[in-house]
């Protein structure tokens, strides 16, 4: 008897060690073999090619060519963000307040713009934005300039496009935290004596904080890595790291540098979303929707 | 009593260092109502998995007709099962809830469909059977889970505190058909609840599980009158906790006041002597009447009248609060408040641990 | 008061106000594209100085282009047939499964999404080099399952958290067998977070630019690639005829997702 129930414990407890990971082999395995390993063989050849070692690092950082599409990388990222944020706070307060049907209506019009083709609103951009396109057209037909603003192929055209794809990113968790936010915590508030100002400043920003963060953080870290909405409406004077890393393998075939550039990327990115993760928890930096 | 129906031998489950339940052990006969009453994480769930088979004990066999069931996986081991939380499939209508077990069991139409019939007869839902859950109320739903779980007439049913998140009047309306149904179908149930009342309500025998280990197995009769510990005493009813110390020369207590109470039951107390801890039941007492022992004086400092009985509080002469319920015709002189009274109880209902 | 809508004042006013042009901002391009696909002027003059369909017969007498619209379709619906397998798999073990390395296995599962895209591009790129996957249907699926297994995990995660584990166990208990319950019971019951999984995989492979430029070899290319080679040379109006039709597709898709939220019990 004794025997008998030993042996079956024995049984029972072997795989329990494991319970439950072998359905997610499957998916471990592609992974492993289509993305762990090329992405660590990329890196790897940062510091094997041309020959072992770190000149590539000290390329990339001594450089001044490459250290201007870093600076205007982290400009870029910069200015969206908090274009973005500009924007979408009043949004995704009207979201979170307005009469059920303003909001969905302005909800469904985000939604739309979020799922349409991205090479769609980028081509839109580039006809809006073009020396001949509607935007200086009208603008002159108004009057207002006298020859056509330069808005494409600089920063200006990259903001105002990198901004449009940005937005849903921020105000879909913004919104989500300031809807989740309780009435009657403003009520005390002002009960408290605080007026509007103070209300805003000391009760309704420090409570959205998360949605700002979550939002800011995503925001940013996207657009450091950004590469088609850059390559189509930026100009070569203000390359990205993402372009620059494209522009290495295609047309320099330089392996080595491009695998030194994407460390910096994905250290960075990476990086932040960590920080993130220790902040806000792993919902928020997860959070697609 | 005849060859046991269900048995559980010396059931353990630990997790780690945590041990939630240690020796369990336990006899039922077919179509007994057995209840498992304890507090919350005292191991009552534990026993009732290793039943059902969604675990395995640590230690110990359960045997059904004198098989082994441990060896069987849950789904052969035909038992039904009422879980606390609403188990209904959400994308079947109630109909095809409760035809669900017939369905995997492979059984032809025209018995599923006569089958499924019966059982909503049977809990009272035959107008429901195309609803779907969302559309139904708690109580519903559990009956629906009910009729679900005695669909393919297993031997034994089990039920983990089915109605704990429902609101008192339906628990106890429920309460009544699971007994009509129970006796209905001679089903043999093994219940869960941390609900004294119902356990005291629908059950044969309880089980009152505590930290693990049953502490006491018996009739609600046998819990309530005389329990096998403090703890028990605690948990069934209401109960005054004094301190005492026990003589064992002429068998009696002493009460800090002076009090001696003489021929108390001691069969609980261990062999030693001096101070015990005696338990009285509020209802045991009645207003002294002049010759009995013992004589318990104190004072009056609350009284509530509540139609079947009268709930006082008595200061004692050594400041313990005393809960004291008299009957209608103890009545007669009305006790009021600040009033000093003279107690009395049977030394057989006094017990000290 | 701040989340009174009605008691905002003359905040009312400036927010409505924004929101109002941030909608016109967000909504502006897309409509000057469907506009511009029915106008004549080559050079996408605004407002059209007449109508015509001449861009969409381009785009229907251009094989090329039909050939992309089928492989971006093959692709995408493989990937999203693949991804939501890997992903429920994944998603079980996530959710149910109980051993060491749990939650980094799930940051690796998320990880695609949040690196940058031209990182795993490259990668692919120069790993495909090697196993000659570049510009073949294979290498696209590889390539945009993995994109799409993060969205996919996260949908299914999601519903398979919010259901109930006590309800299989009862259908276990009712005699299903452990896999039998999961098909009968649980994959029904998850059923909105496993289709939210299959349109959200087929869309990230739909739309996936990076990869595919780097992978797409002149006889495969998807829709997103030949759009952005195209693109490179002129803002030929043929492309946002292409753009309106996509534009179409996301508008059907959105009322779909609705009919559907609308139709699933509360
Ligand atoms: N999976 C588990 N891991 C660790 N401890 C557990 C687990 N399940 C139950 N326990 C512990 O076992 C004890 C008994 O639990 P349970 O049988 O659910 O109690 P009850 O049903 O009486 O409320 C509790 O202390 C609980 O914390
Ligand atoms: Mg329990």
């Amino acid at each position: 008897m004794t025997t008998m129930t030993l042996t079956r414990e024995a049984a029972v407890r072997a795989p329990r060690r494991m319970a439950g990971f072998w359905p997610t082999s499957p998916a471990l395995m592609l992974l492993t073999v289509f993305f762990v390993a090329p992405v660590l063989g990329l890196l790897l050849r940062s510091v094997l090619e041309p020959q072992p070692g770190l000149q590539n690092y000290v390329e990339v950082f001594g450089s001044t060519t490459y250290l201007r599409v870093f600076v205007n990388t982290f400009v870029v990222a910069t200015i969206v963000t908090v274009v973005t944020l500009m924007l979408a706070f009043p949004v995704a307060w009207f979201l979170a307040v307005a009469p059920r049907r303003w909001a969905s209506l302005l909800f469904a019009v985000i939604l739309l713009s979020m799922w349409t083709n991205l090479l769609t609103r980028t081509y839109a951009w580039m006809v809006l934005l073009q020396r001949t396109g509607i935007i200086n057209k009208t603008l002159m037909g108004w009057g207002l300039i006298a020859s056509p603003l330069p808005l494409i192929n600089n920063l200006t055209g990259v903001t105002v496009g990198m901004t449009y794809i940005m937005l849903p990113f921020m105000v879909l968790p913004l919104q989500s935290t300031i809807r989740s936010l309780d009435p009657a915590t403003f009520r005390a508030a002002s009960l408290c004596g605080a007026n509007r100002l103070q209300v805003f400043t000391r009760v309704f920003l420090p409570l959205a904080v998360p949605g700002i963060g979550a939002g800011v953080l995503m925001v940013f870290v996207m657009s450091l890595g950004y590469f088609v909405t850059p390559a189509l409406l930026g100009g070569t004077s203000n390359m990205m790291l993402a372009e620059l890393i494209a522009q290495l393998v295609q047309s320099l075939l330089n392996w080595g540098l491009a695998g030194a550039a994407a460390l910096i990327l994905l250290v960075v990115s990476l990086g932040i979303y960590a920080v993130q993760f220790r902040f806000f928890g792993f919902k928020a930096a997860g959070e697609v929707e | 009593m005849t060859r046991p129906f269900l048995s559980i031998r010396n059931i353990e489950k630990t997790y780690g260092r945590v041990v939630a339940v240690q020796d369990v052990s336990l006899d039922i006969a077919q179509g007994e109502f057995v209840t498992f009453l304890g507090p919350s994480g005292s191991g009552k769930s534990t026993t009732l998995y290793a039943i059902a088979g969604f675990l395995q004990p640590t230690r110990g066999d359960v045997l059904l007709g004198g098989k082994s069931l441990l060896s069987v996986p849950s789904n052969k081991r035909n038992i039904g099962m009422v879980f606390q939380r609403y188990t209904l499939f959400p994308h079947l209508s109630v109909a095809d809830n409760v035809a669900f077990p017939l369905r995997v069991r492979r059984q032809p139409k025209a018995e599923i469909d006569a089958k499924v019939a019966a059982m909503l007869k049977l809990v009272r839902l035959e107008t429901m059977a195309d609803r779907m859950p969302a559309q139904m109320s708690g109580g519903q739903q559990q009956r629906v889970a009910l009729a679900r779980a005695l669909a393919y007439d297993p031997p034994i049913l089990l039920m983990d505190e089915p109605l704990s998140a429902l609101d008192k009047k339906l628990r106890e309306e429920i309460q009544i058909e699971i007994k009509r149904i129970h006796n209905e179908t001679g089903v043999t149930i093994l219940y869960v609840t941390h609900d004294q009342e119902e356990a005291l309500r629908l059950s044969d025998r309880i089980a009152l599980f505590n930290a693990g280990r049953i502490e006491q197995l018996g009739t609600g009769h046998d819990l309530y009158e005389k329990p096998a510990s403090r703890f028990v005493a605690g948990f069934i009813g209401n109960s005054n906790f004094l301190h005492g110390k026990l003589s064992r020369s002429d068998r009696s207590i002493t009460l800090p006041d002076g009090t001696a109470i003489q021929g108390v039951a001691l069969d609980k107390v261990g062999p030693g002597q001096g101070d015990v801890s005696i338990m009285i039941r509020p209802d045991h007492f009645r207003l002294h009447n002049g010759e009995a022992a013992p004589r318990l004086v104190g004072t009056v400092t609350d009284t509530t009248y509540l139609g079947e009985y009268t709930q006082l509080t008595v200061l004692t002469a050594w400041g313990g609060a005393l809960s004291v319920r008299l009957p209608p015709d103890d009545r007669a002189s009305p006790v009021e408040k600040g009033q000093s009274i003279a107690l009395t109880c049977a030394p057989l209902d006094v017990r000290a641990f | 008061m701040l989340l009174d809508f009605n008691r905002l004042g003359g905040l009312r006013v400036a927010l409505s106000a924004i929101a109002f042009l941030v909608g016109a901002f967000l909504l502006l391009p897309i409509v000057v594209i469907v506009l511009l696909s029915f106008g004549s002027s080559r050079y996408l003059q605004f407002p059209p100085p007449a109508w015509t369909l001449r861009w969409y017969e381009e785009l229907f007498d251009n094989p090329d282009w039909l050939a992309s619209f089928a492989t971006s379709f093959e692709i995408a619906v493989v990937v999203a047939v693949a991804a939501t397998l890997l992903g429920l798999m994944a998603s079980f073990g996530l959710a149910r499964g109980r051993f060491p390395g749990k939650e980094a296995l799930r940051a690796l599962f998320l990880t695609p999404m949040v690196m940058p895209v031209v990182v795993l591009a490259v990668a692919l790129y120069a790993f495909f080099l090697r196993l000659q996957l570049n510009g073949t249907f294979v290498g696209f699926v590889i390539a945009h399952t993995i994109i799409a297994l993060p969205f996919a995990i996260i949908s299914i995660s999601n519903a398979l958290e919010g259901f109930d584990k006590s309800i299989e166990d009862a259908a276990v208990l009712c005699g299903a067998s452990p896999l039998e319950a999961k098909l009968r019971v649980t994959l029904p019951a998850i059923r909105s977070g496993l289709f939210g999984a299959a349109i959200f995989s087929f869309l990230a492979s739909w739309d996936e630019v990076v990869v595919a430029i780097f992978m797409a070899s002149p006889d495969l290319q998807t829709l997103p690639v030949r759009i952005f080679s195209t693109l490179q040379q002129d803002l030929s109006p043929v492309i946002a005829a292409v753009s309106s039709i996509l534009v179409a597709l996301t508008v059907l898709l959105m009322a779909v997702a609705a009919i559907f939220r609308r139709g699933k019990p509360a």
